[in-house]
């Protein structure tokens, strides 16, 4: 089963779809999360999810608000979406019926 | 972002393989964070990239079970080569108390030989097996050279480090190819064998030193993963 971090690379990668590559799913995850993603977490858990075949990477192109410098982009493949979705159902199916108030 | 902060983001970046440099300066420049944040960001992908690296068994075998030993061994082989050499070309001079291998001229064309085989081929696994981690084995490998150099304290420095060119030699070897000919790997393998045990029948071998067959005989296991460059498929 994926781990929360795998869970929401995917789904923002998923959101972004074509346009999904480092920075923008980092900020889709922050402006999401409000919490801060370091691109050390962003690039090893892309390379993890490749390695199981949940995401599938390559070089994009360059643009000048990059430096001239490529954009690493990101595609979710069909096991990926599956994984997420099993994630999902299973954080869904354990919610059901849980009361978030503090004792 | 000043362009000395930039500079400095783009060195610290060198950390990284090409292709994630090119992703991650991108990125950073697209997000236009400032330097030090970029820095640690850099250096935060370095240190997780590292500690994955050591996740896995290659790099500690190589750098404490064959640069860290080698080199001490190696080095020990380097001064007892030296001294014979003194001994038979130069007899006026007495080198009392250091290693040697029995006199004769053809045993020391054998530990010749050995040293530069040995040196190779630890080299070769050390290439081979680390390429990521290549800097935790060269600094391990440093470490004797450091700090037992003064054991040999009568002979010149230099003489100690004769392993050094022929390891460097193997190493660059290890690190473009992951392997060797079978015939070379077994030729080889079989040679410093038959050489180790003339020169132990002699008293001329160091109990340690069979711990330097150990890479002799990985660089033959290796040779059989070989695939001639004629089968190869593009």
């Amino acid at each position: 089963m994926l781990g929360e971090f795998e869970y929401l690379l995917i789904t923002a990668a998923a959101t972004l779809g074509d346009d999904a590559y480092g920075a923008a799913i980092r900020e889709e995850i922050e402006s999401t999360t409000r919490h801060r993603c370091s691109i050390g977490a962003l690039y090893t858990t892309i390379d993890r999810l490749e390695k199981k075949g949940l995401v599938k990477t390559w070089m994009g192109q360059a643009t000048a608000e990059r430096g001239g410098r490529s954009k690493r982009m990101v595609r979710v493949t069909p096991k990926g979406v599956h994984a997420a979705k099993e994630f999902y159902n299973a954080v869904t199916r354990i919610s059901q019926g849980v009361s978030w108030v503090v004792q | 972002m000043s362009a000395t902060g930039w500079g400095l983001v783009e060195l610290v970046a060198g950390l990284l393989s090409p292709h994630e440099r090119e992703a991650v300066l991108g990125d950073l420049a697209e997000a236009n964070e400032n330097a030090l944040r970029s820095i640690f960001d850099v250096l935060g992908l370095f240190f997780r990239r590292q500690a994955v690296l050591w996740c896995d068994w290659r790099p500690w075998l190589t750098g404490f079970g064959v640069a860290l030993p080698s080199s001490y061994l190696l080095m020990c082989v380097s001064a007892s080569v030296t001294s014979t050499y003194v001994r038979l070309f130069e007899p006026r001079i007495f080198l009392y108390g250091l290693p040697t291998g029995h006199e004769g001229f053809s045993l020391l064309m054998c530990h010749i030989f050995l040293l530069i085989a040995w040196s190779w081929t630890a080299g070769f696994e050390v290439g081979s097996l680390s390429r990521r981690t290549l800097w935790a084995s060269l600094i391990l490998c440093l470490v004797p050279c450091f700090s037992c150099s003064a054991m040999f304290f009568p002979l010149p420095k230099a003489a100690l480090f004769l392993f050094v060119v022929p390891g460097i030699w193997g190493l660059r070897h290890g690190l473009r190819f992951m392997s060797v000919e079978r015939t070379f790997g077994l030729a080889l393998a079989a040679t410093v064998t038959v050489l180790m045990l003339i020169t132990w029948k002699y008293d001329a071998l160091w109990a340690f030193n069979w711990g330097l067959i150990l890479p002799v005989w990985y660089l033959a296991a290796a040779a059989w993963r070989y695939v001639p460059v004629s089968a190869r498929t593009v």
